[in-house]
């Protein structure tokens, strides 16, 4: 086919390393910010480009503006103080916080959680997911100028919020995790009202593959783009969609099953081709697979039981000593606490393992050399990073 | 790549615009879910100003400000939030031990004072002050303790026929359960009348740090092996764990410190005085509570303290008025041995105004103190009161405790409802089990169980021995024999049925129903009503001289008679229990140790 | 005695009057007992003395007073029950140095005889101002009983632990 694309063999040269030389003495290069801006899908973070002509040699990322030094602030709160602030970590996917830190005390506390709390935290897993693909889908549309697939999406994702207030009491940072359970069952007809968001999202779905997936211009600006040598996956802790769409069928769920998920019925789609196209088709498809999840927890779940376990008295908490590393799937691949105890009343450390980390620095970096500028937010956008989750 | 059908499908998002929009018209004022966790509410009536929300807030939004004076069990602190620090998690809803503090699902607030976004919630009236929707705790509280671990005690059978203590004492599992339930609120430290320090002794349990609740412990309270047995624990009466659920079991707490260290470690960490000799002489009347506690303090800050007492053993009501199953009397020994230790010299067998009179201690000491307590038993005074086989309570009990001769008749009769009457009762009803293995004592209480004045325990343990526990049941008469050999000694009681005993406002008004009539068959009536200081003590001089307050010695804030030579505190001016009479030795010895500060000073 | 000489009135003022010097009788008995009793318990005979005296402004007060009738009527209306918590109490003889039961039995046993004489007078006149009278006065000892039980039931009945 045609292309307006120029001929990139002619610059910048290629050095005796295998990398491109640069010299900005030479006025071929310019240097370009992306960032900090906050669309919320690549969030506040910022890539110092080097561009030559339109192409993009370097890309350094600039990570800091969200630092709160969450972690260290874990470290002077008590252990039911730290769960308000845990969900804080991740915004547009904040439960997998709440999940792993409460089970991480869970674990070293030696309590625990009733059965149908372990239901209600799938679903609300699975909701979150629900959301967070919502986004990532909408927001690929969007770096490529199909804004009305990020309008809809986002309304779909307005309507699960509304399921998120009425089962947790909050709309974004939900606080409802709490280690021993969860902190509430569900309200009266939940059940009906999330098949109507479902239904709802299907419809939408549908006109998004339509609008989206099968449209030769979003096919154009994507396959072959951004392209991930799985060879690579290990050495750059790639995991969860983006390593499932260079063939890796890499998911938590299914390989270390926690909560319920071992009595869910599901697969784990994967795609082959690692670009820019494999990663938001594996997130379609994940999705789908997701709305299936929901209808399936809502199903199975005890509809009696208790949904919390009295713990010891909050205010004078103390954990004995320990260590546990609790991860799970979030929808961008192993998320994860690390989790020590000293016996004493506060956590001696928490880490906390966000896919973003990997995935929107180290990668990023290593793959923008070589394309253009046009691509660069499509290439961030199909990483599908948070950035809180780098700078906690 | 891409085909033809790649290039058509994209138009069929067109279908969208005959579609209804689906955004809100008016989003401002859109009502949000019912556990929405919106802005706060609190009850404050509920409300005791634990503080409990303050200290679990993780971005420190709580402060606890004074909106009214303090009362018994209520701080007057109420909880002011700030929303510019909130984060809305609800844990202080969760953690509120009385559930006053709840949150509305109101979420929009407008002003231009940013101030106002600082406010005390149910102090300050919000438009959402009484909206019912909103985060309320589903059930009961969940992030501290509910119930109090059971306390092992002896079975009814096994415990009627001896005075073997019947409280076992908390293992160390059951006590660090129960001190872990305790949020530190501190309203039971306002309570206590020695203000002892019990969210800090409790924590020392939970560190397993016994010496260092000891060290708590005698900061406040030299008695606390006894308090931690008979105390009437007022603490656990403001406790706020006790809203939802049981009250922290503070006296069992104290016990349990104190029956992790031995004697001797004992004395190791209260020590001896570490002061030099000020050669002031104090001598103090009665080596009860109020009298010993004094004596403990005067001798920690050096001077010379002897307490004279009338009995044969120091312990004043602590010994021969409680028995031996609810205090044995090597518990009491050994508080006792501490404050022996700090040099105190007890004086046993010496009845002031017989062997010693009260103006020979006058003149040998700089300051007398006066703890002679409430040892004389009060008569119902009814037809028949004076004759042979009516007992007084006290006398009774002091007589069993000394060792002498008590007559244990098959049938007993109690008249009271105090805790003096259940425990005549029971200690009679253990010598008849001991003589004819049988139990035969009926109480007689003028006031209903609801308005009964012994503690609950003490009427549950009575029935589990076979006590016969009759409410509101007037005396009338104490029945004799009216003619044979028996002529003139006790037969029975005679009561009638008291309808009410008090009137609309509380006052004592009782209301008899005559034809309800019972006579209680008894060869023994024991009176367990009223007791009396026995002020003979004091001389005709004496008594006209010192200023009264309704027949008790009137005395300042620190228990300064109105003769400067003379304090007097504990029961016989004061009551009712054992730790108000700490309390009061502590007050009688700071007020002593002033004025000999100040002796000392016009000396130079 | 009272009774006997009450019987023979035949208006209110008179009944009034008479009962009055029995007050003052009484207020000087209290009065000469206050040196005699124990310092420590002489609130009680004070306040004995205290309310006798009371009384007599009371009965001046209404002997003074126009609407006299209302006042005895309206008094009536509202009659203190005798609940007979002191039947059982034996009248002591007042010795030389009686104790705190002693003087409250004692006042207990002189309200109680003072309730029997005026009701047993009320009952024997006809409906009219002598019935009411006696009426009134019944009703006003039963109300000083009343504090007399509450003031005996708290230093004998519970004045201990």
């Amino acid at each position: 086919m045609f292309s307006f694309q120029p001929d990139r063999s002619q610059y910048p040269d290629i050095g005796p390393d295998g990398k491109f030389e640069i010299d900005l003495e030479t006025g071929k290069f310019l240097k370009l910010w992306q960032g900090p801006n906050h669309p919320g899908i690549t969030g506040n973070m910022s890539v110092e480009l080097t561009v030559n002509g339109d192409e993009v040699v370097e890309g350094k990322t600039h990570v800091g503006y969200l630092h709160r030094g969450f972690e260290k602030l874990m470290e002077r709160r008590t252990f039911i103080q730290v769960f308000p602030i845990v969900c804080r970590v991740c915004v547009p996917e904040p439960d997998f916080n709440e999940y792993c830190y409460a089970a991480a005390v869970e674990e070293l506390a030696g309590i625990e959680t009733p059965e149908k709390a372990k239901w209600i935290r799938a679903l609300i897993l699975e909701m979150g997911r629900f959301n967070s693909y919502m986004m990532s889908i909408g927001g690929i549309g969007g770096a490529l100028g199909n804004g009305i697939v990020g309008q809809w999406l986002t309304y779909v994702r307005d309507l699960m919020l509304d399921r998120f207030e009425e089962l947790t009491g909050a709309r974004i940072y939900h606080m409802f995790i709490l280690p021993g359970g969860v902190r509430a069952g569900l309200p009266e007809g939940f059940e009906g009202r999330m098949e109507e968001v479902l239904a709802t999202a299907e419809r939408y779905l549908d006109d998004t593959e339509k609008l989206l997936f099968t449209n030769a211009v979003f096919k154009k600006r994507t396959k072959g783009v951004g392209y991930i040598d799985p060879a690579l996956f290990e050495s750059y802790g790639v995991t969860g969609p983006n390593a499932r769409a260079g063939g890796v069928a890499k998911d938590v769920r299914k390989d270390s099953p926690y909560l319920v998920y071992d009595q869910l019925d599901f697969d784990v789609p994967v795609e082959h081709d690692s670009d820019i196209w494999a990663r938001a088709t594996v997130r379609y498809r994940d999705l789908r697979v997701t709305i299936d999840l929901l209808r399936q927890i809502l199903a199975k779940m005890p509809k009696t039981g208790e949904v919390m376990t009295s713990l010891p008295n909050v205010l004078h908490w103390k954990i004995p000593r320990g260590e546990t590393y609790i991860k799970g799937e979030s929808s961008r691949g192993e998320y994860g606490y690390y989790l020590v105890t000293d016996g004493s009343g506060y956590p001696r450390r928490v880490n906390v393992r966000g896919p973003s980390y990997t995935h929107a620095m180290a990668l990023l970096e290593h793959l923008i050399p070589g394309t253009n500028i046009a691509d660069v937010a499509a290439l961030m956008v199909s990483l599908h990073t948070y950035p809180p989750e780098i700078e906690r | 790549m891409g085909s033809l059908r790649d290039v058509l499908s994209p138009f069929t998002a067109w279908k969208h615009v005959i579609e209804t929009p689906v955004t809100l018209k008016n989003p401002i004022g859109r009502e949000a879910a019912d556990r929405y966790r919106g802005f706060h509410q609190n009850d404050t009536e509920k409300c005791i100003g634990c503080g409990s929300c303050e200290t679990i807030c993780q971005n420190a939004a709580i402060d606890m400000v004074p909106v009214d004076d303090p009362k018994e069990g209520d701080s007057g602190l109420r909880p002011q939030i700030d929303y510019g620090r909130c984060c809305w998690c609800a844990l202080c809803v969760d953690v509120c031990m009385t559930g006053s503090l709840t949150m509305s699902n109101e979420y929009t607030w407008v002003d231009t004072d940013p101030d106002a976004f600082r406010f005390i919630p149910g102090v300050d009236e919000k438009p959402w002050d009484a909206i019912a929707k909103g985060y309320q705790r589903p059930g009961e509280r969940m992030l501290s303790g509910l119930t109090r671990p059971e306390m092992m005690e002896m079975e009814p059978e096994a415990r009627i026929d001896n005075f073997d203590e019947i409280v076992a004492g908390y293992s160390r599992e059951q006590a660090v359960l129960e001190a872990d339930r305790c949020v530190e609120c501190g309203l039971c430290v306002a309570t206590c009348p020695v203000h002892m320090d019990i969210p800090d002794y409790i924590a020392a349990i939970r560190e397993g740090d016994y010496d260092l609740g000891t060290q708590i412990l005698y900061e406040t309270n030299p008695f606390s092996e006894v308090c931690g047995r008979v105390c009437t624990h007022k603490c656990e009466t403001v406790c706020a764990a006790q809203y939802e659920g049981e009250p922290i079991a503070i006296r069992w707490l104290k016990r349990h410190i104190i029956d992790n260290v031995s004697e001797e470690r004992r004395l190791e960490i209260v020590g001896t005085p570490q002061v030099l000799p000020t050669g002031r002489k104090v001598a103090i009347v009665g080596a009860g509570p109020a009298g010993l506690t004094t004596a403990y303090d005067l001798a920690r800050q050096g001077h010379a303290v002897t307490v004279y007492e009338a009995q044969d053993h120091a312990g004043g009501m602590m010994r021969y008025g409680i028995p031996e199953y609810r205090l044995p009397y090597d518990a009491l020994d050994r508080d006792i041995a501490v404050i022996r230790a700090q040099g105190v010299e007890i004086k046993t067998g010496v009845r002031i105004g017989s062997d010693i009179t009260l103006a020979q201690l006058k003149a040998d000491n700089d300051a007398v103190v006066l703890g002679i307590g409430l040892h004389m038993g009060r008569s119902t005074r009814v037809p028949g009161s004076d004759a042979p086989g009516v007992e007084a309570a006290i006398d009774l009990l002091r007589r069993i405790t000394a060792g002498e001769e008590v007559p244990v008749p098959k049938k007993v009769a109690v008249i009271g409802g105090g805790n003096v009457a259940m425990d005549i009762a029971r200690s009679m009803a253990r010598l008849q089990k001991q003589k004819y293995g049988a139990v035969g004592v009926t109480v007689t209480a003028l006031e209903d169980f609801a308005h009964f004045l012994a503690d609950k325990e003490e009427v549950t343990e009575s029935i589990e021995e076979g006590i016969e526990i009759l409410d509101a049941r007037g005396p009338q008469e104490m029945v004799t024999f009216k003619s044979g050999k028996r002529k003139g000694e006790v037969k029975g009681l005679r009561t009638w049925k008291v309808i009410s005993i008090f009137d609309d406002q509380g006052r004592f008004a009782p209301q008899y129903d005559e034809a309800d009539e019972i006579v209680h068959e008894a060869e023994m009536v024991v009176e367990a009503i009223g007791q009396m200081a026995d002020v003979s003590l004091l001389g005709d001089e004496l008594t006209e001289a010192l200023q009264w307050n309704r027949g008790r010695i009137a005395v300042d804030a620190d228990g300064h008679t109105s003769e400067p030579w003379l304090w007097a505190g504990g029961d016989s001016v004061h009551g009712p229990d054992v730790i108000h009479a700490v309390a009061d030795g502590h007050k009688l010895a700071a007020s002593v140790s002033a004025m000999l500060a100040a002796k000392a000073e016009v000396a130079k | 005695m009272k009774a006997e000489a009450l019987s023979k009135m035949t208006n209110v003022e008179e009944v009034l009057e008479t009962v009055a010097e029995f007050d003052r009788e009484a207020h000087s008995f209290y009065t000469d007992l206050i040196p005699k009793v124990s310092k420590d318990i002489r609130y009680i005979v004070e306040e004995l003395a205290r309310a006798e005296l009371e009384h007599i402004i009371k009965l001046r007060g209404l002997l003074a007073s126009p609407n006299m009738r209302a006042h005895l009527k309206d008094a009536i209306l509202r009659p203190v029950a005798d609940r007979r918590f002191s039947d059982a109490i034996q009248a002591p003889e007042l010795g030389d140095a009686p104790d705190d039961q002693e003087v409250l039995q004692y006042a207990l046993a002189r309200e109680q005889t003072a309730i029997e004489q005026y009701s047993e007078l009320a009952a024997n006149t006809p409906p009219g101002p002598m019935h009411e009278v006696f009426s009134y006065l019944a009703n006003e000892e039963s109300k000083h009983k009343s504090d007399l039980e509450a003031l005996y039931y708290q230093i004998v009945h519970s004045g201990g632990v």
